[in-house]
């Protein structure tokens, strides 16, 4: 049996280093030439973005019509990209505000980069309802204002409600990193000899001194901004889940949507970081930073979110038989055996299956495994949201209606744009933005703790 | 360590106590007896609401016990003891709850002959919704959450006097597993004793819901009796404000997850208006039953959301102490909410139902004397974060 000293509280960074050193690697990627490696990877995201811009300019030119989206399945990959994208975002606001208030210390090594990602993903998801209402150029009146068209919006669709959160859940987002990288900018500030980026940096950084003074303030404003977001990471993706479930459309309408939406966003998302992040804390170098133990407490998450996930899964299944009702109990049935069962059973496999390897400590230190679970679940989360919005759409209550949905060459073009904006932003942020909030890091080290563990 | 040799010796509760316990019991349980012969339906009813309110107490117990361990949670080791008390209840309760079995007739009429016989809907769920498969599942039920209890406590108790820090350990892999079998067990118990009452009623939030409701009482009875024994000197004034704060922040936490459930159910079946889900909502909202679901937004959310949401709130024992009472009393309300419109077309509430809170009241008394009683000492000392747990500082 392992033996846990649980009279200390573990360290969250590895190996006691000094603030200096600490302040070395997480800002040396910034100050040095970008490698090889890091050209030939933007240069693959770059592509990929091409491909969705190419896809995404067809469409405009076209129209929708070039999509695979048909009657009656009028939501298609838009709408699955839409909430795949958005429950990426999700990880990001609940390390650096949930977290934050569970006083969880490991999360300050990776709640800047899932910071980052939440934006970027907010940013990829919101780009798939403008685009899916087909003529994107009269975006503007999603907004309520008073115009001489008299056109105004419907305020009791959740659409509308969409609207609303996933901007303001952007814009707070957005905030808070800001907030959080302002004392990092006064630390680049400081170091840099560049004076085009002294003058960025000084500007960024708002007068920042370091003093004790503007901690005060800054702990604050962090502390308020933390309980401000921690609703708003919950009502976006349980406003997305209403998108359906106020609806009549069997597997749509269903009560446990909210919860279960939430958690299998956080659940992705969480998925979807640890995937960027074994990479990175390789390339650069801050294993010591961002630790084992930190990616294992990920997985910790993520294997109690996906069951959760899992929860919902067996609930509807149980209820939709329980509830006597027999249009709800063929849609499950349909789902699990109907034409889009190889859909349903690879998100099966990926969101429940797969992430029980995470119940094995062995497995849940182990880099390659951990990474490819993680995949796992990306593509798994990708797929429920494609199950939900496809099965439920192409076989509706009248079969003489039915159809079938296969998206079209543009479909799979803008979701590669999606992935290649994601990625193209965070490799531009890696370069130009400590990864790893500093001031943070240096706050949680053992030497900074007087009151905790006794080597120092 | 002289803090924790001093809290080796654990105070007895007075007698006064004891004798208190017992009348208010002595009460309950005869108007409890009387209403089964004025108004056995009633009876029935009520019974088996106060049996899914004890569940509860025991159950969330239980909960924040593993959550503890898996979480690895420090500022909670000194009131873990007190869980432990509440959690030893599991097998009494489950022995109260014979009773909702025998009534189970006046309960649950899809256990009635002529209602299978006509009734399509219900005739169609009784693969589930038979006598001997819901009788099998109280005591699947019973027997998982016995063997849960009795291990957890059971090592955290041996580590009093081993230190054992395997211990820990070995809590921490039995909290991992119990956490599904809870969330799995849990769900179908609401499912089975509340949700059934109106068997043509469904919602897969339903589970969640309960739970919600499960954990705000299991921290709130943590809360007012930590508060209570605090007060009286029976924890030597080693508890801070700053512990008691992190309870008071996640009754807030979870007065807003139960909302947040509450108001999820409702705004989907309102919204989707389809009659075979809405007929329970409209029934809650007529013939006097409004008037509770009224007392459920006003006092099961917004009152003690107010009360609770500054930072001064949560760690004031004062006001702790009385949102406490006032949430378990609003748990009751809300599985009264849950189940009672289910037999009663009109509003009821009267005698039978006060001394059936009084009866639940009693009970707790009775039983917490007796397990703390029982119990070495009022915090886990042989626990290796209790070190930690009593420097703990927000």
């Amino acid at each position: 049996m392992r033996v846990i000293d649980y009279t200390i509280e573990p360290p969250v960074v590895e190996g006691n280093p000094s603030l200096s050193s600490i302040n070395e690697s997480i800002i040396k990627p910034l100050e040095s030439k970008p490698t090889r490696g890091w050209y030939i990877a933007i240069s693959i995201s770059l592509t990929m973005l091409l491909i969705g811009a190419i896809s995404l300019g067809v469409t405009l030119w076209k129209g929708v019509g070039v999509w695979g989206v048909n009657q009656p399945v009028g939501w298609g990959f838009d709408i699955v990209n839409f909430v795949f994208w958005v429950g990426i975002g999700h990880a990001g606001t609940l390390i650096s505000a949930i977290l934050f208030l569970l006083r969880q210390r490991w999360r300050t090594s990776i709640a800047r980069f899932a910071e980052a990602m939440t934006i970027f993903a907010v940013m990829c998801a919101g780009l798939f309802p403008l685009i899916h209402t087909g003529r994107p150029w009269l975006d503007g009146y999603l907004l309520p204002y008073p115009n001489q068209h008299a056109l105004w919006v419907n305020f009791t669709s959740p659409l509308l409600w969409d609207v609303f959160a996933v901007s303001t859940y952007f814009t707070v987002s957005l905030v808070f990193w800001y907030i959080g990288l302002i004392p990092d900018l006064a630390t680049l500030r400081d170091r840099t000899t560049n004076k085009i980026l002294k003058t960025i940096y000084s500007i960024l950084s708002l007068g920042w001194r370091h003093s004790g003074r503007h901690w005060q303030h800054y702990e604050m404003a962090y502390l308020i901004l933390a309980g401000f977001a921690t609703p708003l990471v919950l009502s976006v993706h349980t406003i997305v889940s209403f998108d359906f479930a106020v609806s009549i459309m069997p597997g749509w309408h269903t009560t446990i949507f909210p919860p279960y939406f939430v958690a299998g966003a956080v659940f992705s998302g969480f998925a979807m970081v640890q995937n960027v992040l074994i990479i990175i804390r390789k390339v650069f170098r801050i294993e010591h930073i961002i630790t084992l133990d930190t990616l294992e407490k990920m997985n910790k998450v993520m294997l109690a979110t996906g069951m959760m996930v899992g929860y919902a899964y067996a609930m509807e299944f149980f209820i939709a038989w329980y509830s006597g009702n027999p249009i709800e109990q063929f849609v499950f049935l349909n789902r699990a055996l109907g034409p889009y069962a190889w859909a349903y059973w690879t998100m099966v496999t990926c969101n429940v299956l797969f992430p029980q390897l995470f119940w094995f400590r062995k497995f849940r230190r182990s880099i390659p495994v951990m990474f490819i679970v993680a995949v796992f679940v990306n593509v798994g989360m990708w797929f429920e949201r494609f199950v939900i919005v496809v099965t439920t759409l192409s076989r509706d209550y009248l079969p003489s209606s039915w159809g079938m949905y296969i998206p079209s060459i543009y479909d799979i073009g803008i979701l590669i744009g999606s992935f290649g904006l994601f990625f193209t932003l965070i490799f531009l942020f890696i370069r130009t933005l400590p990864v790893v909030s500093i001031a943070e890091v240096k706050a949680v080290l053992n030497s900074s703790q007087p009151s905790h563990g006794g080597n120092h | 360590m002289s803090m924790e040799q001093t809290l080796l010796q654990k105070k007895s509760l007075p007698d006064k106590f004891k004798k208190i316990s017992f009348l208010i019991f002595g009460i309950g349980l005869l108007t409890v007896i009387i209403s089964f012969f004025v108004d056995s339906h009633r009876f029935a009813f009520n019974y088996n609401i106060l049996f899914s309110f004890l569940v509860s107490i025991a159950l969330g117990n239980m909960f924040l016990f593993a959550i503890e361990y898996l979480a690895g949670a420090v500022w909670s080791t000194v009131f873990r003891r007190i869980n432990e008390i509440f959690i030893s209840f599991v097998p009494f309760v489950m022995v109260i709850g014979i009773v909702v079995l025998l009534e189970m007739h006046s309960i649950f009429h899809w256990t009635y002959k002529d209602v299978l016989e006509n009734d399509e809907i219900v005739r169609g769920k009784t693969p589930y919704l038979n006598e001997t498969f819901f009788i099998i599942r109280f005591f699947v039920y019973t027997l998982v959450w016995t063997l849960f209890a009795y291990f957890m406590r059971k090592n955290s108790l041996k580590q009093d006097t081993t230190y054992d820090q395997n211990l820990t350990y070995r809590n921490s892999k039995l909290s991992a597993f119990f956490i599904p079998i809870f969330a799995i067990t849990i769900t179908f118990f609401a499912i089975d004793y509340l949700m059934s009452t109106e068997p043509h009623w469904f919602s897969t939030i339903f589970g969640v819901y309960y739970f919600s409701g499960t954990v705000l009482s299991a921290l709130a009875i943590l809360t007012v009796v930590s508060i209570l024994l605090h007060e009286r000197s029976y924890f030597d004034k080693i508890l801070k404000p700053d512990h008691f704060y992190n309870l008071g922040a996640l009754l807030f936490a979870f007065v807003n997850f139960w909302a947040y459930i509450a108001f999820s159910q409702f705004l989907l079946i309102w919204y989707a208006n389809l009659p075979e889900e809405t007929f329970w909502m409209i029934h809650r909202w007529e013939n006097g039953w409004e008037i509770f679901s009224f007392i459920l937004i006003f006092g099961h959310f917004l009152i003690p959301y107010f009360a609770l949401l500054s930072q001064q709130a949560k760690s004031n024992l004062n006001r702790l102490k009385i949102v406490s009472i006032w949430l378990l009393i609003m748990h009751y309300v809300d599985i009264y909410w849950l189940t009672m419109p289910s037999g009663f077309k009109q509003l009821v509430f009267g005698w039978i139902e006060l001394g059936f809170i009084v009866f639940c009241v009693g009970i707790i008394m009775i039983l917490f004397y007796y397990r703390y009683e029982r119990m070495k000492n009022i915090i886990p000392v042989g626990d290796p974060k209790l070190k930690r747990s009593l420097e703990f500082k927000l």
